[in-house]
């Protein structure tokens, strides 16, 4: 039933940013750009930290195998 | 047919809205990037289930905290000089002007403020999913009631959405699409939030960098500072980008605002090898730069985006500016008939024919004898002329330089953003003090390149309130100079006071760190985690 309800919100979500993208795609790609940069930039970002703690854990794991 | 408010009041006028306009600016840039920020730290911390990213959260968003509560106090004096202040061309333009104003006012007090208060108080009322939801809405309001303003300002830089009735002396709607996707109101949107995230990132950047150099809270400072560094070196380059956009658009929408802004005095035919100046010293009362550093073939590509369009220079600018007065005068005086009885409809078809240039009839209005333009005559319409199309230039010597420091400023922090983010990817960051500095220090960048910005935007569109529509001098209330220099310093002390609350809270509360978090200072206190075996690490194994 989870699973059910959050293909349903992804779904949502999915045709919202369609109709986003179309509707200011047509009138407004600079607001489209924003979408779309702004989404870019976040992830990008938060990329960077999952990739920060990837990072430090095979710091760790160099450390830890020279010991 | 007078309207005329004594100049002395318009300057106190302006120099109230300019001051009380920037001093609003220094908290906005701040609270549109970093409420993305904070979104881009919580997603870590649901996707990740680690501990301190939530802390991280917390932390920056107890300084977005003061930054949001102050600005929101600086906004709300501001709608209200509309009213007090420029009675006048919240007569003429209101009914357009009003509704993204409304809008705004609207967003920011239930979405924002709502989802503000879930955001700080929510923590442990709430899912974590439910909560990062909350913290994405607070990024979405506050950069939403920034896109309304800008599409407010857009209308007043580039009109567009909005016709005049002759019949009620005002402008009015005449079509919402046309004032919300005006490309002007779409590209300074793009451009002020993106100059929001640099400030942001700047922030974060600049009191990591500020913890890195002084061995405090390591473990929070590295991860903020690689985020920030990413989300601000991406940020610079869209804030370049859509500066170049804006510039090309002016081309089209503002000639005399790019005129000054690249200090270009007469026509180059040649667009090919057209030099842009670099340096400039320009003289008004002279017509020319009295000192230029050009560099040639760069003017026409930059700002056209192609090697043939001739760009007008100022000189031209104010010849071109002259057929309009003389038909912005006839507009006016025609007008003034149709009002007087509205069965003319001889001087309605007048005016309907000139009613374009109706602008450049009322700035026309302060040389003309006893400000009524029907005393206009062939022997006096010469020395009006030269006056007012002089008056069609902003002041070119600000705007050169106001643009010229926001783009160092850009340029600068994006070069800075792209090592500091090298540099942090390679997790290197410690061995480089000196950039750690830069990066500390540089933090007011941000700040004086928005104020910068807004200058350009501002000063630029002079002598309009509304673009080749409403000259500045008559959009203004008829106020006594005692009232106006009596709030003048009413409110410089006021949001004095604003500043400085905001910077001794900022600088203290930066200064004492996650303080709330003793385990964890504990930990970075003793050198930093890095060289330390996993356990040692209470932060990365909480989920
Ligand atoms: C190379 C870099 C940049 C270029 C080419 C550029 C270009 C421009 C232009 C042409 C305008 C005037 C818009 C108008 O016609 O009204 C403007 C305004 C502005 N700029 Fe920049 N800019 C740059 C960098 C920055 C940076 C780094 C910031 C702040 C961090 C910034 C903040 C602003 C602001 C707040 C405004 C006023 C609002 C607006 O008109 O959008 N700019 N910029």
């Amino acid at each position: 039933m989870k699973a059910f309800w959050n293909f349903l919100g992804l779904l949502a979500i999915m045709i919202l940013s369609l109709f986003l993208a179309v509707i200011t795609g047509d009138y407004g790609p600079w607001y489209f750009a924003w979408l779309v940069g702004t989404t870019m930039i976040v992830l990008i970002a938060a990329a960077g930290a999952v990739m920060f703690e990837k990072q430090e854990e095979e710091q760790q794991g160099k450390k830890g195998s020279i010991h | 047919m007078s309207m005329m408010i004594d100049p002395t009041v318009v300057d106190l006028s302006r120099l109230q809205f300019a001051l009380t306009a920037l001093y609003h600016f220094l908290f906005v840039p701040l609270t549109l990037g970093m409420t993305f920020i904070l979104a881009t730290m919580e997603t870590v911390y649901v996707i990740t289930g680690k501990q301190i990213y939530k802390e991280m959260t917390q932390f920056w968003g107890k300084l977005f905290g003061i930054n949001f509560a102050l600005g929101v106090a600086t906004g709300l004096t501001m709608e209200f000089e509309f009213g007090t202040n420029w009675s006048m061309y919240s007569h003429f333009v209101g009914d357009i002007f009003g509704t993204p104003l409304a809008i705004e006012g609207l967003m920011a007090f239930f979405m924002e403020s709502t989802f503000v208060g879930v955001m700080f108080f929510g923590w442990d009322r709430i899912s974590a999913k439910a909560h990062l939801v909350v913290t994405y809405l607070v990024a979405l309001g506050s950069n939403l009631s920034a896109l309304w303003i800008l599409i407010a300002n857009g209308f007043m830089q580039d009109p567009r959405g909005g016709t005049f009735d002759p019949n009620t002396m005002r402008m009015q709607f005449s079509n919402f699409v046309d004032l919300i996707f005006n490309v002007d109101a779409q590209a300074k949107f793009v451009h002020t939030s993106l100059a929001g995230f640099v400030t942001g990132s700047m922030f974060v950047m600049a009191v990591s960098a500020y913890y890195l150099l002084t061995k405090r809270h390591q473990d929070l400072a590295r991860r903020s500072f690689r985020i920030a560094t990413l989300f601000g070196v991406i940020s610079s380059i869209g804030v370049v980008t859509l500066g170049d956009a804006l510039g090309f658009i002016d081309v089209n929408a503002q000639p005399t605002k790019v005129a000054a802004m690249e200090a270009i005095w007469n026509t180059d035919r040649n667009t090919v090898s057209a030099p842009w100046n670099l340096i400039a010293f320009p003289s008004e009362s002279q017509g020319r730069n009295l000192f230029e550093i050009g560099i040639p073939y760069v003017l026409t590509p930059l700002l056209t985006h192609t090697e043939t369009r001739v760009i007008p220079g100022i000189n031209q600018l104010v010849q071109d500016a002259k057929p309009r007065i003389v038909s912005g005068i006839q507009a006016m005086v025609a007008l003034e008939a149709y009002n007087k009885d509205h069965a003319d409809t001889q001087a309605l078809a007048v005016f309907k024919a000139n009613e374009k240039d109706m602008g450049f009839g009322f700035l026309a209005m302060q040389y003309a004898p006893d400000q009524d333009l029907k005393n206009i005559n062939t022997t006096n319409l010469p020395s009006i002329l030269d006056k007012t199309a002089k008056d069609t230039i902003p002041n070119v010597w600000v705007e050169f330089w106001a643009f010229r420091l926001m783009v160092a400023s850009g340029f600068f922090m994006l070069g800075l953003f792209a090592f500091a983010a090298y540099y942090s990817l390679k997790n290197e960051m410690e061995k480089h003090p000196v950039l750690l500095k830069m990066a500390l220090w540089s933090l007011p960048l941000p700040w004086i390149a928005s104020e910068f910005g807004w200058i350009t935007a501002e000063n630029g569109r002079q002598p309009w309130t509304v673009y080749n529509w409403l000259p500045t001098f008559i959009s203004a209330s008829s106020h006594t100079i005692g009232y106006m220099a009596f709030s003048l310093v009413g409110f410089t002390l006021l949001y004095s006071s604003f500043i400085a609350a905001e910077l001794y809270l900022m600088f203290k509360y930066a200064r004492l760190g996650p303080t709330a978090h003793h385990g964890h200072d504990a930990a970075a206190a003793g050198g930093g985690m890095a060289g330390q075996p996993a356990f040692a690490k209470p932060s990365m194994d909480r989920k």
